[in-house]
């Protein structure tokens, strides 16, 4: 299987990269794990003048941690997730989803930034950043902007990078106590396969025992990007956290899903399975509120 | 435009001249001519072009040739010494974790990472540590004996 050909440049820093990208605009496609890339460019799916590698830049593999803030360099790669305990420690769901992801041999080149940046619907880390209300950094050139994962996925494989940004940072504020996450990935195999559905939720209490202060649900593979589900989050907010509660939110969750008939499931199925992982993720963020608390 | 690159694979200099869409699998096969690492699927699920790459084992078909220059690189030829076959390769053998044998490349050198991080692992993280790399022969019960049996 042959790559088509290209030129292929490797900058040492991000402004040297930024430049590149300023100079070749859509010509040009970022590499790094290329998990993803590669395949895509092997099936001839994408075929750029210039490839363009983020794999010496050591700035993008940072991982800053503070009391408050979890800063992750965009080539932090997914088996560095897996393997953090701090991460784990903070953001327990995002690495469950990073556990979940590809295979061994997959997670020790995928990065963060790359499962972002690709946008696919079924990716395995959206849901849980998401839920975090994780934001990302695109930097160009001339300065960089700081941007919601909510508002960042556009479509399948489209996102609001620009052709002369690139994606350095993904930054998650530190949950509160009382609050948790889970993330549940539904699939036929454990390792190397599409999500069929995948969910992720978060609540926030406002005391060991109190009330749902926040919540947040979101839903891969059952849109053309990662969704909220708006209805169950309204739900869920200023009620005590009970197995009720969480079955009626999985039921309006389905109500905010649309997916679609393929050959991995009919659109029936993944709605139903929606209802489920939302009331089993709900659950594990209970379970883990009450523990962090 | 081919460009020189350095490889270090199994412990050897390397100076090779590469084009930019060439990949670590086709240098290692064709430029190299190590040709105990395989091309299966050439997209990353089978596993079968595995190589250890600065101590992670990676799948080389993703890999661009360049991405991997100045970077220590061990392939299934590497593992044996003047002593004879790694502990994991004889494992291999005696347990007849062989079949066809395309995967077995890919399969000793995940299992041979995994070892090396955790000398006595359990079945179930045997089975996850080679669930990149698919048996077409389904021998996995084998394998998984073998690399049970390595330190034991």
């Amino acid at each position: 299987m042959l790559l088509p050909k290209f030129d292929f440049h490797e900058p040492a820093t991000i402004a040297e990269a930024c430049q590149m990208m300023a100079e070749f605009g859509s010509e040009a496609r970022l590499i790094a794990g290329g998990t993803d890339l590669m395949v895509n460019m092997k099936h001839k799916v994408i075929s750029p003048n210039h490839v363009v590698s983020l794999s010496r830049i050591d700035d993008l593999k940072k991982l800053d941690l503070s009391d408050s803030t979890v800063k992750i360099g965009a080539c932090f790669t997914v088996a560095e997730i897996t393997e953090s305990e701090e991460i784990g420690k903070k953001l327990s769901a995002l690495r469950t989803g990073a556990r979940a992801l590809g295979s061994p041999l997959v997670r020790n080149r995928a990065t963060i930034g790359g499962n972002l940046g690709t946008a696919r619907p079924a990716a395995d880390l959206p849901p849980s950043l998401m839920v975090y209300d994780a934001k990302v950094v695109l930097t160009k050139s001339s300065g960089e902007r700081e941007v919601s994962l909510d508002s960042f996925f556009k479509g399948p494989g489209v996102t609001e990078i620009q052709p002369d940004e690139i994606l350095t940072e993904i930054r998650v504020d530190v949950p509160p106590p009382h609050a948790g996450a889970g993330y549940i990935n539904l699939g036929i195999r454990q390792a190397q396969d599409c999500n069929l559905v995948n969910v992720a939720s978060y609540i926030a209490l406002d005391g060991p025992d109190g009330t749902i202060q926040s919540a947040r649900v979101v839903m891969g593979c059952v849109g053309p990007t990662h969704l909220r589900a708006s209805s169950a989050e309204k739900l869920l907010i200023g009620e005590k956290p009970s197995d009720e509660l969480f079955e009626k939110a999985g039921e309006a969750a389905m109500g905010d899903c649309t997916p679609i008939d393929d050959f991995r499931g009919s659109a029936q199925y993944k709605k139903a399975m929606v209802g489920v992982l939302t009331k089993r993720t709900l659950g594990i963020a209970l379970k883990e509120a009450k523990d962090r608390g | 435009m081919k460009k020189l690159i350095n490889l270090t694979i199994n412990d050897k200099e390397y100076e090779v001249a590469v084009e930019p869409n060439q990949t670590l699998t086709d240098v290692i096969r064709y430029d190299i001519g190590l040709t105990g690492t395989k091309k299966g699927c050439e997209t990353g699920d089978c596993g079968s072009c595995t190589v250890i790459m600065d101590g992670k084992p990676v799948n080389s078909c993703l890999v661009l040739a360049m991405q991997a220059a100045g970077r220590n690189i061990t392939t299934i030829e590497g593992l044996e010494t003047e002593d004879g076959l790694d502990p994991v390769q004889e494992a291999f053998v005696e347990k007849g974790a062989v079949q066809c044998g395309f995967c077995t490349s890919g399969m000793i050198l995940s299992a041979k990472t995994l070892l090396d991080r955790n000398p006595n692992p359990n079945e179930a993280e045997i089975r996850s540590a080679i669930s990149g790399n698919l048996c077409r022969c389904t021998g996995y019960q084998k394998i998984v004996e073998a690399v049970e049996s390595v330190n034991k």
